[in-house]
């Protein structure tokens, strides 16, 4: 199989071997792109693998566009062993794509930074517990019963999906800014772009879950501080 | 509590049934990938007759196959007979003779499949080997019983090819009892034996009538055949049996210009031993089928056969066969008019050319006493099997059989323990246990692949369409056992497995629901755990686990990344 000079190949058993936050690490570490290529469903020698990584990647797509790199540098494709195309073929065809994309930001002296601390917070994301059992388990609430005996429609999981993914980015976000020196709310309001009431909602939760702590108050301005995750 | 120390070898239903334990689910596997001639390689690790088998096995793999549960099972048979038969078209690699690691000599008895398998394993080993046979051509029943239409004879005289090439001498015209004895061969310095002379006479009838012109044992009917010797054909033919051989007789008489071809057999179709397909193929023939008959005596005119009358028959109690035992009904003689009567009722072993000390006492069982586990008789180093040892059985058990005696040879001349390994149990083993979500995982395809009737030359011409179909049926498989193991230098799984890290697991159980083949499950302390002889190493519980708490034994997401980011490339 014949790929262009500047495409690595990893093979793997099954596609839906790869965990997120694996590709987001990959991303962290100066890739461009990252292409996934699966079994065309529903040839999947694993039964359901390529579902699973469709699953991720639609997550993936999620995290990587609010880091501030783009969706579209990462992409799953179906390369049938029962079909023409290879996968040199797609590999050819994603490399022409992200040529077009050009370099990743984190190239870029000036964006660096930011989009170091975007996908620090989205590789801590895809890493979190509740996310990653909701993705493990959305085949199962959406075609099957819950505990309880209620089946979750598509929307309502895509819409719980995104809402989540949302929160968990931001909340390492914040973690993550928190880490050099405390901040106030009005502070990570600012850097991270949401309403400061939204961070205190955050706050909220992350100090719960042992993320964050209050380290001091400046006359009447609490400060916040991360604290080191295990 | 006492541990059961006993060796367990896991293997999927497939290979578990096969006699000859060939690696059903590595060249089905295979064959998913195109890898066609690495397929045939897989089969030959086991066994010498891919292309002997993909045409005339029973395939007990195919019974026993777990997809048989969700629509039909996975057509072994079918895609074994394609690889081989694309081997054979497109040429092999002419293979080398294995060099002779041992000095001692090995004799083998008889060029049927358990003494060509026998002598392909000891080769293989290291050994010489000398095949003893006393037809013209090796091959037993498969060259001179089956006929051409089932197996072509150069298909056979291909396979053999193969084990001559590797250096397995083949000896043919030599009678054990006349031209050669136990005697004579250990003193031209052979060391251990394999006689493998299988049953060679036909049953008799026993009725009134045997002896007249036109009453033909099926096996001497098919065997002249195979000779080339020229058999007169009745117009009207009445074949006594439900075998394969008895089949095979009819069809052959049907091919030859018989008229009218009929079958008699004493039990009910379902009964029939004969495989199925070859029944249809039978009555496709024009072969005509009558149940629960039995014949009585057979009439004669003038020395000739003239007609069969028979009794007809009802099932009453299993015998020791299992199947229901036909008793007579009185009253109910009935003729058939023919004038051919070929009896296939099965095959005794000629005991007259076996040494009288290796015989047996009684009348009944093996004429030969040999033990099942080591095939040793109660001559040190004279080892018995195949059809000669079971009753008339088929192919790959005789195969089975002849690679069991290899393994006792080789223990024997090396000085060990002849039951040395001998006490592993196989164990079946698949994933496919619950069918009811099995349905909508299942991948489904087109119908597979007609059972397997194409001749040679349709099959060349439709050659690249079959590939294609054998993809699409060989992707039906659905992979029971662990990783197949059908690598050895081919790089397509790295047959990987899945590790917990006890103390991160916290007992969500999202390993368990992504685990397609249900290898990871949590135990009574709550904590996953994977069971290797299921685990295919997909790595899906790994890259789900909420707390990251599995890893993958041989490629770790840390590699995974490296290699992703290696900048040393071409």
């Amino acid at each position: 199989m014949r790929v262009p000079y500047n495409v690595n190949v990893v093979r793997v058993m099954c596609v839906g071997r790869i965990d997120p936050a694996l590709v987001l690490e990959t991303f962290a570490n100066g890739a461009d792109g990252v292409m996934l290529a699966g079994c065309k469903p529903p040839d999947c020698h694993f039964v359901d693998g390529n579902l699973h990584a469709e699953r991720a990647v639609k997550m993936l797509k999620k995290l990587l566009a609010l880091a501030g790199l783009g969706a579209e540098r990462v992409k799953l494709v179906w390369a049938s062993p029962l079909e023409e195309k290879n996968l040199g073929d797609y590999a050819k065809d994603f490399s022409e794509e992200i040529w077009k994309l050009g370099n990743s930001p984190l190239k870029n002296p000036v964006l660096a930074p930011k989009i170091m601390a975007n996908i620090d917070a989205a590789k801590n994301a895809a890493s979190e517990f509740r996310l990653r059992v909701l993705l493990g388990r959305e085949e199962e609430l959406t075609e099957f019963l819950n505990a309880y005996g209620e089946k979750i429609s598509k929307e309502e999981f895509d819409a719980l999906l995104e809402e989540i993914v949302k929160a968990e980015f931001i909340r390492y976000k914040i973690h993550y800014l928190a880490k050099a020196k405390p901040l106030s709310v009005k502070e990570l309001a600012e850097a991270v772009g949401i309403k400061p009431s939204a961070v205190l909602r955050h706050i909220t939760n992350m100090r719960r879950k042992g993320l964050i702590a209050l380290d001091k108050v400046e006359g009447n301005t609490p400060l916040y501080k991360a604290l080191e995750v295990h | 509590m006492e541990k059961n120390l006993q060796k367990v070898r896991k293997l999927p239903p497939c290979r578990a049934a096969c006699s000859a334990l060939v690696n059903v689910q590595a060249y089905v596997s295979l064959i998913q990938r195109g890898k066609f001639k690495e397929a045939v390689e897989v089969i030959r690790k086991d066994m010498p007759f891919p292309a002997i088998c993909g045409r005339v096995c029973f395939s007990p793999c195919e019974d026993a196959c777990a997809r048989v549960n969700v629509d039909q099972a996975v057509a072994i048979r079918a895609l074994k007979r394609l690889v081989a038969d694309i081997e054979r078209e497109q040429g092999r690699v002419k293979p080398e003779p294995v060099p002779k690691k041992y000095s001692e000599k090995v004799a083998i008895i008889g060029a049927g499949p358990a003494g060509l398998a026998a002598a392909y394993e000891l080769a293989k080993l290291g050994y010489p080997v000398t095949v003893f046979e006393r037809m013209a051509e090796p091959g037993g029943m498969m060259r001179y019983c089956i006929p051409d239409f089932r197996l072509e004879k150069f298909v056979v005289a291909n396979e053999i090819a193969y084990i001559k090439d590797i250096g397995v001498e083949i000896k043919n015209g030599v009678e054990f009892g006349k031209d050669i004895t136990l005697e004579s061969l250990k003193n031209d310095g052979y060391k251990a034996i394999f006689i493998a002379i299988g049953t060679q006479l036909g049953m008799k009838l026993n009725v009134p009538g045997e002896e007249l012109e036109g009453v033909v044992n099926a096996v001497d009917f098919l065997k002249a055949l195979a000779l080339g010797k020229p058999i007169k054909v009745g117009e009207r033919v009445a074949v006594i049996g439900g075998g394969n051989t008895a089949i095979d007789a009819a069809r052959t008489a049907k091919k030859l210009g018989a008229k009218e071809v009929i079958i008699l057999y004493r039990r009910s179709r379902e009964e029939m031993p004969a495989l199925p397909h070859e029944v249809e193929l039978a009555e496709k023939d024009g072969v005509k089928f009558y149940f629960l008959v039995a014949p009585k005596q057979i009439i004669g005119e003038n020395g000739k056969v003239k007609a069969v009358e028979c009794l007809k028959m009802r099932l009453g109690e299993p015998d020791e066969s299992g199947r229901r035992r036909p008793i007579p009904i009185s009253f109910s003689e009935h003729l058939y008019e023919v004038d051919m009567v070929i009896p296939a009722l099965g095959q005794v072993a000629e005991t007259s050319s076996l040494p009288p000390e290796l015989l047996s006492k009684e009348k009944r069982g093996s004429p030969i006493p040999y033990d099942p586990q080591t095939l040793e008789t109660n001559i040190p180093g004279v080892f018995v099997g195949g059809d000669l040892a079971t009753g008339p059985a088929s192919i790959i058990e005789a195969v089975g059989a002849g690679k069991r005696a290899a393994v006792s040879i080789h223990l024997y001349l090396t000085g060990q323990d002849l039951l040395k390994g001998r006490d592993e149990n196989i164990e079946e083993v698949t994933w496919v246990k619950d069918w009811s979500p099995l349905g909508k995982k299942a991948r489904r395809y087109d119908p597979p692949i007609e059972k397997p009737h194409l001749s040679f030359e349709e099959a060349v011409e439709y050659l690249e369409e079959l590939k294609q179909k054998a993809r699409f049926e060989a992707f039906r498989c659905l992979g029971c056992g662990p990783c197949a193991e059908c690598l050895a230098g081919i790089d397509l799984c790295e047959g990987d497995k899945a590790v917990v890290d006890e103390n991160k697991c916290v007992g969500c159980n999202v390993c368990a629901v992504v685990c397609p083949v249900g290898a990871v499950k949590k135990d009574e302390k709550g904590i996953a755990r994977v069971n290797e002889d299921l685990c295919k190493g997909c790595g899906l519980c790994a890259a789900r686990c909420p707390e990251q708490a599995i890893t993958m034994k041989k490629l770790s997401n840390e590699q995974i990344l490296a290699l992703a980011l290696a900048t040393s490339k071409r």
